[in-house]
C-alpha cells in the first residue's frame, strides 16, 4: 500500500517540476492587469494541456497548466462515511486558513476536494524546489492525517465501550 | 473523566459550603442547568439558614411516556425512600419546574460520613427521579418476581421529548435506544462509536456484561411502538439485562448507565471532535513550516542587515539634500 503511493507521489512531483516554469506574462486583453492564466482561460494559445494522475478511482490529482500559472486539484480517498467527514472536516478546515498557505486556493475546483494555484509570482518569492516539496508533504499528510484520526476516533469508540460496558460487571 | 458522574457538582458544593462556614445567614437564590434538559433551582433564606427549597425540572416527556403528576412513575417513593424525613415535598411545584422537596439539614445525621453519603444522595437527585421507573423494573427483575408490566414495551424518557423503550420479561429486559443527533457530523461518529460498542462486548473481559447489538432499523420488539417514536438518524442499541446485572450494590450503577447513555455517548462524541480540533490546528502549523521553508528570507536574514545599513544612510543622505 504504501509502494503505491510512493508511485503515485513522485509521479506528481515529476510531473510539477516539468510543468513548473512559469513567467511573468501580462494579461492580453486588459492592459496593466495580470492574471493567472490558468483561471480565466481566456486566451487557449497560453494554456498547455491539462495531466490527470490517478492512482485509483477515488484518488487522483489534475493538474492543469498555463504560462504563468498552474492549478493543482486533487481527490483524497472516501472510503466510508467516516473517512468523508473527516476529510470534509479537515480540508474545510484548511480552506478557511487558506491566506497563510500563499498557493492554497479558497475553494477546491468542482469535483475535486482540494486546489492550490501557483503564479509566476510564487515561483519568484519561494524556492521552486522547496514549493513542490510543500506540495508533495502536503497530499502527503493529509492521506496520514486522515488514516490517524479514523484510528483514533475507533481507539476512542473501543475505550468508551469497554468502561461503559465495564460498570456491569 | 470517562464516565459520567450521578452527583452534580453544583448542588454538593452549595451543599457542603452552606455546612461547613459559618456565615450561615446569607440569602441563595440559583439556578443551574445539567444536561438533557435538567434544570434545578436552589433556594436558602435568612430566616431558616438550615432549610433548602430544591425545585428540579424534567425534561419535557413524549407522548406515550407514563408521567404521574409531573413525574416519572415511582418517583414520589423513591425520594422518600433515599431522603427518609430531610425531605418534604411541596405540592403543587413552584411554576416550571416538576417537583420541589424542601429539605431539612438540620435533620442530617450527625456521623460525618453518613451525613456525606445523604448530601452526596442529594446531590443526585437526578438519578433518584429520573431513575425511578428504571429501577423498579429492574427491582423485579432481580429478585425474579413478575412485574405488573410482563411483555409490554415500556417507554422511558432519557431527553427532551425523546425516550427509550424497555421489555421486561420474567428472565431478562431488553433496553433499545433509539439514537438520534441533530449534527450530521455526530451522527457518522456515534454510528462508529456504536458499532465499537459491539465489538468490545465480544471481548473476553467482557463476556459478563450484557448483551449489545446494534441495527440500522428499529428491531422487531418495537413494532407496536408509534413510528414517529422511532425515527432515529444513528440506529438503534439493544442492551440485554439480566439478573445478575441488576442485583442488590449493581442496581443503581445499572439504572444510571442506562438513563444516560444517550448523554454518554454525545459527550463522547463532543470530546473527540475536540481532540480532533487541536490535532487539525497542529497539522496546520507544521504544514505552513514546511511552506516557510520554502521561501529564501531565513538564509538572507544574515546577509541584510549589512545592506539595511547601507540603504538607511543613503535614504538619510538623499532626504538632507532635498531639505
Amino acid at each position: 500500500m504504501a509502494n503505491t503511493l510512493r508511485l503515485y507521489l513522485t509521479c506528481i512531483r515529476n510531473t510539477l517540476e516539468a510543468v513548473m516554469c512559469l513567467q511573468n506574462f501580462p494579461c492580453q486583453e486588459v492592459e496593466r492587469h495580470n492574471k493567472p492564466e490558468v483561471e480565466l482561460m481566456t486566451s487557449p494559445e497560453l494554456l498547455l494541456n491539462p495531466v490527470l494522475i490517478c492512482r485509483n478511482e477515488a484518488e487522483k490529482c489534475l493538474i492543469e497548466t498555463s504560462i504563468n500559472s498552474i492549478r493543482i486539484s486533487m481527490k483524497v480517498k472516501q472510503a466510508d462515511e467516516l473517512e468523508n467527514i473527516l476529510a470534509k472536516k479537515f480540508l474545510r478546515f484548511l480552506s478557511m486558513r487558506a491566506e497563510a498557505f500563499q498557493v492554497l486556493r479558497r475553494k477546491p475546483v468542482q469535483g475535486y476536494d482540494i486546489s492550490f494555484l501557483i503564479t509566476n509570482y510564487h515561483c519568484e518569492d519561494m524556492h521552486r524546489n522547496k514549493l513542490i516539496d510543500f506540495i508533495v508533504q502536503f497530499m502527503e499528510d493529509i492521506d496520514k492525517e486522515i488514516v490517524e484520526l479514523k484510528l483514533s476516533v475507533n481507539t476512542r469508540g473501543r475505550l468508551v465501550a469497554t468502561e461503559f460496558l465495564k460498570q456491569f460487571i | 473523566m470517562i464516565l459520567l458522574q450521578s452527583t452534580s457538582r453544583f448542588l454538593l458544593q452549595i451543599l457542603q459550603n452552606r455546612l461547613l462556614s459559618s456565615e450561615k445567614s446569607v440569602d441563595i437564590d440559583c439556578h443551574s442547568v445539567e444536561f438533557d434538559d435538567v434544570r434545578y433551582h436552589v433556594q436558602f433564606s435568612v430566616k431558616s439558614p438550615l432549610v433548602m427549597v430544591l425545585s428540579v425540572s424534567l425534561p419535557t416527556p413524549p407522548p406515550g411516556t407514563v408521567f404521574a403528576n409531573g413525574l416519572p412513575l415511582g418517583a414520589i417513593e423513591a425520594i422518600k425512600s433515599a431522603y427518609g424525613e430531610v425531605v418534604q415535598i411541596l405540592d403543587p411545584p413552584k411554576d416550571g419546574y416538576n417537583l420541589t422537596m424542601r429539605l431539612n439539614l438540620a435533620k442530617l445525621p450527625q456521623d460525618e460520613e453518613q451525613r456525606q453519603t445523604t448530601l452526596v444522595k442529594i446531590a443526585s437527585v437526578r438519578e433518584v427521579v429520573l431513575g425511578a421507573p428504571l429501577r423498579m423494573i429492574l427491582q423485579h427483575l432481580a429478585s425474579r418476581t413478575v412485574s405488573p408490566n410482563v411483555g409490554q414495551v415500556v417507554a422511558l424518557v432519557h431527553r427532551a421529548k425523546e425516550s427509550f423503550f424497555l421489555i421486561p420479561q420474567v428472565e431478562k429486559a431488553t433496553v433499545i435506544f433509539p439514537m438520534r443527533f441533530k449534527d450530521s457530523i455526530d451522527m457518522v461518529l456515534a454510528t462508529s462509536f456504536l458499532q465499537e460498542f459491539v465489538e468490545a462486548r465480544r471481548a473476553t473481559a467482557l463476556i459478563n456484561a450484557p448483551l449489545c447489538t446494534w441495527s440500522p432499523n428499529p428491531p422487531q420488539e418495537l413494532k407496536e411502538v408509534p413510528s414517529e417514536a422511532l425515527a432515529a438518524n444513528a440506529g438503534f442499541v439493544t442492551f440485554v439485562i439480566y439478573p445478575r446485572h441488576a442485583d442488590g450494590r449493581k442496581l443503581d450503577k445499572t439504572a444510571w448507565s442506562l438513563s444516560t447513555f444517550h448523554a454518554y455517548v454525545n459527550y463522547h462524541v463532543k470530546c473527540s471532535e475536540g481532540f480532533m480540533h487541536t490535532r487539525m490546528r497542529r497539522r496546520v502549523e507544521s504544514l505552513i513550516q514546511a511552506l516557510d521553508r520554502a521561501k529564501p528570507e531565513l538564509e538572507t536574514k544574515n546577509a541584510t542587515q549589512g545592506i539595511n545599513f547601507k540603504r538607511l544612510s543613503l535614504v538619510d543622505g538623499s532626504g538632507n539634500s532635498n531639505f
